[in-house]
């Protein structure tokens, strides 16, 4: 066993599963004190994973607080964890959103012990696989956090449940299908007889051909995780139907595994395959971001805006990516960053609204902003940020997406600008339907949101304006990844 | 100058001025939400010091030589950098002094005008946000923060145009607002992302100088600075896209009076001036501004010419004054521009101020219920009124006759003369208009029985008072200013102006103009036993098409409702639930049908399952033997 110092890594691993355990071995009734200890151990991850991103020696560069531990060595199998900046945002995310979605969740009553058992196995296969650098070890994260999603939605979902969960669970496992033989392809191909990512993604390894063939099927297996156009069609349903927590992390995360994936998997060890398909992921990426605006624009449910709007956001992601450029990088992992906090905002935001109110659908609300004040302030600055005002954390990531897509395609980049407005519009209109006009008599009662149920949200949105208000915080993370990465590139 | 000192005190006012005004915004929201004094104490002490600190900047560098120029660390990414600065020359430091002191007079004036409001707090952290914003963006050095500045300008906007979130044309307003300027500042974005590319950074200075010639083809510098334009076209609300201004008088009062003199709208207008020398390189550009001004200087007169909303009216004059600017600025001249968007600045703010005062007491907008209650009695705002209504129509000695005479004087030195006539036909119906209002509501109505009057001397009365003697001495006095002011920017970048003062005949031309109109509204509205009604209502489809903004806003709804809702956003949708989805549903029902007759053949027929293994057994022992 290699370790560099303390193993914060694997801590963060060992702080879920050790939550996980302790959960289970609670009885069932004692739902306050399950709560209490989801939200200590998830605390404790997000503790481990802000030190993380402050720990790391940005002058440096390059993996730090690597742990490896061989595990089978025939096959070539190691246990192998490393931060560097691609990943260090997206723990620091998962950390967040996780803390703050256990909050998020914290009226729950029904069935609460099953709920937060399999919210912390889901969070322990997110964190397993952005810390990994071992394909395999990705392979089994990756399917480790796709399980617990189909029943965290069909057992405490809400609209069309069954079929959400169903529809959720065939979509990500045909991706697992396509990735996975990719992963053996790029194995068996290399000869060297091990899944490290570090050692295979030296150039040489594979041929231009193998490199375009196992790109394809990476980018297409994450891409449906990443929500790509046109296999987006499971995350509006899944972010409707699955309860507020779950949404968060649904959105906030979940999809940032497939972009992820994409860049670990598909662009470290298949350069070649990336700059071939580029093209092709550019113009999924401005149909999804014109389209996604678009559809959202004709939604009645809440939860649907957002949903839409998230594949609008994620198809930024996706330019990012497909630019080939260090600016498009780090536009994409800001991007990834930025939205991960936002929608969890939103989906934290509407469930306190959807808890009081008992609807999502846009028209049976509205006024809200005369009962509830607060709650309604942090849906509409999340909107905001959706909308990519500056100075909240969207902004950054969307601006560096569209100067790269501007530089290297046009008029991909063009359209991608335009439809800001179509996703202003409906975003406004959202906003405008659900929280503006006069005060209605069902809702007059209602409360806003007390301190201890804001949190959370105080949380997110703290984090947004921080990010958006000194960027740099972020980039100088992502570039000590972003740059030897573009540089080395063949 | 150039000592360590000076230039240490110039930084601490600059922060000072731009940053105070973001603080009292968080306070408020976070803090004194529920504290009304604390609230607008905070807000307009904030507001105090950055004016302070703008005239302290404006005094201090009166004889400023060159620029100067501050830079902090803010974003980098790869080789984009975006400093976060300061650019102190005298564009931004008057400038920046005409936002403080607007902003200050306007939030002083709020303190009676929203003083029963229950959204008091939210107001005045609203107004800080703006006023923040604003002053950023006048002292941005780098096009980026500008536009980072200039958007969170339109998002300020869109919050206080639907303050009054009840409401639902409020809200709508401020939709459409946002919505709108958004459609210029996606031009604006792009032509900035166009310049980056060419140009690998956006420093203002570095864009204006001729070496960008060198860098850029002239037909680069024309798209760019046409698409740069499409952002000045949203803010400044120029044709096509004005219709969102006249309707953005739904927020409060004060709001509009800010919104329309020295911040929002005066953005677009200032970005103009910033970037001046960048835009006259390309003289096809410079000619297709030109003509949108004058399209919407001419449009917006004619819709003024027959609101009976007291906002409105100068809402639509508003538009008209930038049209006006840009045309200026369009036809060669710097100062044109600068100088007639400072004094508009400051009676376009009296103008909205004094029908606040209307508003507040007599609790209508229509002039004819103002006149018929008596609104002439409450004396201060009907005096402040006629002064500020007088500079806009361009009557001597007020300062709009001087700002307007140098424009005139602009398009005169063009070689068509057709923009001059534009200008002088645009002023004739500026000065008609405007005297209609201002007749309409002195004159009383001898028609209709008196009122009696008893809404006199209410709370606030005094509050909102002395801010419009404060802006009625300016529009008095500024004028003659000019002098001063053409020396202040005369080593800076009047050099391409072209002003020279060879048309002694103008300004009797332009006075005789703005009187004919004057006595046009006179004859019309003025005059014992006058009919009180204009020309045009006489008119039915040209009145129609007046008061229906040439339907340019039916136009957009029915755009916006078939085009973008209906075909475009519906086709996306219908394609989603019954092309891709249903066909996935269709593909797993398939799958599921597929798998139940298999299994339901090896359910029934034990046969068939027999003989299935004892193919595929043959079939491996043929393989494995052969």
């Amino acid at each position: 066993m290699e370790f560099t110092g303390f193993p914060y890594l694997t801590a963060i691993l060992i702080s879920c599963i050790v939550g996980l355990v302790v959960i289970i071995l609670i009885p069932g009734q004692r739902q306050v004190q399950i709560k209490w200890v989801s939200a200590v151990f998830s605390g404790i991850t997000l503790l481990l994973s802000i030190y993380l991103f402050f720990a790391y020696d940005k002058s440096r560069g390059g993996l730090q607080f690597v742990e490896t531990y061989r595990w089978v060595k025939t096959p070539g199998i190691t246990y192998f964890n490393a931060a560097d900046g691609f990943n260090l945002p997206m723990l620091l995310l998962t950390g967040i959103v996780f803390f703050t979605g256990v909050l998020t969740m914290w009226e729950l009553d029904k069935r609460v012990k099953e709920f937060f058992a399999f919210y912390f196995l889901l969070v322990t296969g997110v964190f397993g696989l952005f810390m990994s650098m071992d394909l395999f070890f990705i392979f089994v994260w990756y399917d480790v956090s796709l399980f617990p999603m189909y029943l965290l939605i069909a057992v405490w979902g809400t609209t069309r449940k069954q079929y959400a969960a169903m529809k959720l669970t065939l979509y990500l496992l045909a991706g697992s299908a396509l990735v996975l033989p990719a992963i053996v392809f790029l194995y068996a191909k290399s000869g060297l007889n091990t899944f490290d990512i570090t050692v295979l993604m030296q150039p040489g390894t594979f041929t231009a051909a193998e490199q375009k063939f196992a790109f394809i099927l990476l980018y297409i297996g994450f891409g449906i995780l990443a929500a790509v156009w046109p296999f987006h069609t499971w995350s509006p349903v899944g972010h409707v139907a699955a309860p507020n927590g779950v949404s968060m992390l649904h959105a906030g995360v979940l999809m940032k595994i497939g972009a992820f994936g994409i860049l670990r998997v598909g662009i470290f060890l298949c350069p070649q395959g990336w700059q071939y398909w580029a093209q092709l992921m550019a113009v999924l990426a401005v149909i999804g971001i014109v389209y996604g605006a678009f559809v959202g624009l004709s939604q009645t449910d809440l939860k649907y805006v957002i949903g839409y709007s998230s594949v609008s956001h994620m198809g930024i992601v996706g330019l990012g990516l497909a630019t080939v450029s260090v600016d498009g990088l780090n536009g994409a992992v800001f991007q990834m960053f930025a939205h991960g906090v936002m929608t969890a905002l939103l989906f934290s935001a509407v469930g306190y609204i959807y808890d009081r109110t008992h609807t999502k659908v846009i028209a049976e609300l509205g006024g809200l902003s005369h009962v509830m004040p607060v709650a309604s302030a942090f849906f509409i600055i999340a909107a905001l940020a959706s909308m990519g005002i500056p100075c909240l954390a969207t902004f950054w990531g969307e601006l560096m997406v569209f100067i790269a897509a501007f530089k290297t395609y046009p008029l991909g980049g063009v359209l991608a600008v335009c439809a800001l407005v179509i996703s202003a519009l409906f975003m406004l209109r959202v906003v405008q339907h659900t929280f503006y006009g006069p005060r209605k008599e069902q809702y007059a009662q209602l409360a806003d949101v007390p301190f201890d149920l804001g949190l959370p949200r105080i949380i997110l949105l703290v984090v947004l304006v921080v990010f958006g208000l000194y960027p740099s915080l972020m980039f100088d993370m992502i570039e000590t990844a972003s740059i030897p990465f573009i540089n080395g590139l063949p | 100058m150039s000592d360590t000192l000076t230039l240490d005190s110039t930084l601490i006012a600059a922060v000072l001025a731009t940053l105070l005004p973001f603080a009292s915004f968080v306070l408020i929201m976070v803090f004194t939400r529920n504290h009304r004094r604390l609230s607008a104490g905070l807000s307009i002490g904030a507001i105090t010091v950055s004016l302070i600190s703008a005239v302290f900047l404006l005094v201090c560098h009166w004889h400023l030589q060159t620029p100067l120029q501050y830079f902090g660390r803010w974003v980098v990414s790869g080789d984009i950098v975006i400093p976060y600065g300061f650019l102190l020359d005298p564009v931004s430091l008057l400038m920046l002094t005409v936002v403080a002191a607007i902003s200050f007079l306007v939030q002083g004036y709020s303190l009676g005008y929203m003083a029963d409001d229950k959204g008091f707090s939210r107001y005045y952290a609203f107004m800080s946000l703006f006023a923040w914003a604003m002053l950023n963006l006048t002292i941005a050095p780098t096009l980026f923060q500008l536009y980072i500045f200039w958007e969170l300008v339109g998002l300020s906007s869109y919050l206080l145009i639907g303050f009054w979130y009840e409401k639902f044309s409020a809200s709508q307003a401020g939709k459409k607002a946002f919505v709108m300027t958004r459609l210029g500042d996606v031009a604006f974005f792009l032509g900035l992302l166009l310049a980056l590319v060419h140009l690998g950074n956006l420093n203002i200075l570095e864009l204006n100088s001729p070496r960008v010639a060198a860098q850029m083809s002239p037909t680069l510098i024309t798209v760019s600075a046409l698409l740069i334009f499409g952002g000045i076209i949203g803010k400044s609300a120029q044709f096509p896209l004005m219709t969102w201004l006249p309707d953005a008088m739904e927020g409060p009062t004060p709001v509009s009076a800010l919104l329309h003199s020295a911040t929002m709208v005066a953005a677009g207008v200032f970005l103009f001036c910033r970037l001046f020398p960048f835009f006259s390189q390309s003289a096809v550009a410079m000619g297709v501004f030109l003509a949108i001004g004058t399209i919407t200087m001419l449009l917006s007169s004619t819709m003024a010419m027959v609101s009976r909303d007291i906002k409105q009216v100068w809402a639509y004059s508003t538009i008209s004054q930038l049209g006006f600017m840009i045309m200026g600025l369009a036809a060669g001249s710097f100062f044109a521009g600068m100088f007639h968007l400072t004094t508009h600045a400051g009676f376009k703010a009296l103008l909205f101020l004094c029908a606040g005062v209307f508003i507040h007491a007599l609790g209508t907008n229509d002039i004819f219920e103002i006149s018929r209650l008596g609104g002439r009695r409450l004396k201060v705002p009907t005096v402040c009124m006629a002064i500020a209504a007088a500079a806009l129509a361009g009557l001597p000695p007020f300062s709009g006759f001087f700002s307007k005479e140098v424009i005139l004087a602009a398009l005169a030195e063009l070689d068509n003369p057709i923009w001059l006539v534009a200008g002088l036909l645009g002023a004739f119906l500026t000065a008609y208009y405007t005297f209609r209002l201002i007749f309409i509501l002195v004159v009383p109505d001898q028609s209709e029985p008196r009122q009696p009057d008893d809404s006199h001397g209410h709370a606030g009365y005094w509050q909102m008072g002395g801010p419009l003697i404060v802006l009625a001495t300016v529009t008095v006095l500024l004028g003659f200013f000019q002098g001063p002011l053409e020396n202040f920017f005369g080593n800076h970048i009047c050099s391409v102006s072209a002003h020279t003062g060879s048309h002694g005949w103008l300004p009797y031309i332009a006075i005789a103009t703005a009187a004919s109109g004057l006595i046009l509204a006179w004859v019309e509205f003025g005059r014992r036993n006058s009919a009180r009604v204009g020309f045009v209502e006489r008119i039915g489809w040209l009145y129609n098409l007046f008061s229906e903004r040439w339907y340019m806003d039916r136009f957009y709804r029915r755009f916006v409702d078939v085009v973008i809702y209906r075909i475009i956003s519906g086709l996306c949708t219908q394609n989603d639930n019954r092309v891709i989805d249903a066909g996935l549903d269709a593909l797993s029902k398939d799958a599921v049908q597929s798998g139940r007759f298999v299994s339901e053949l090896h359910l029934s027929m034990i046969q068939y399952r027999l003989l299935a293994i004892f193919v595929v057994v043959a079939l491996l022992a043929l393989y494995f033997f052969f």
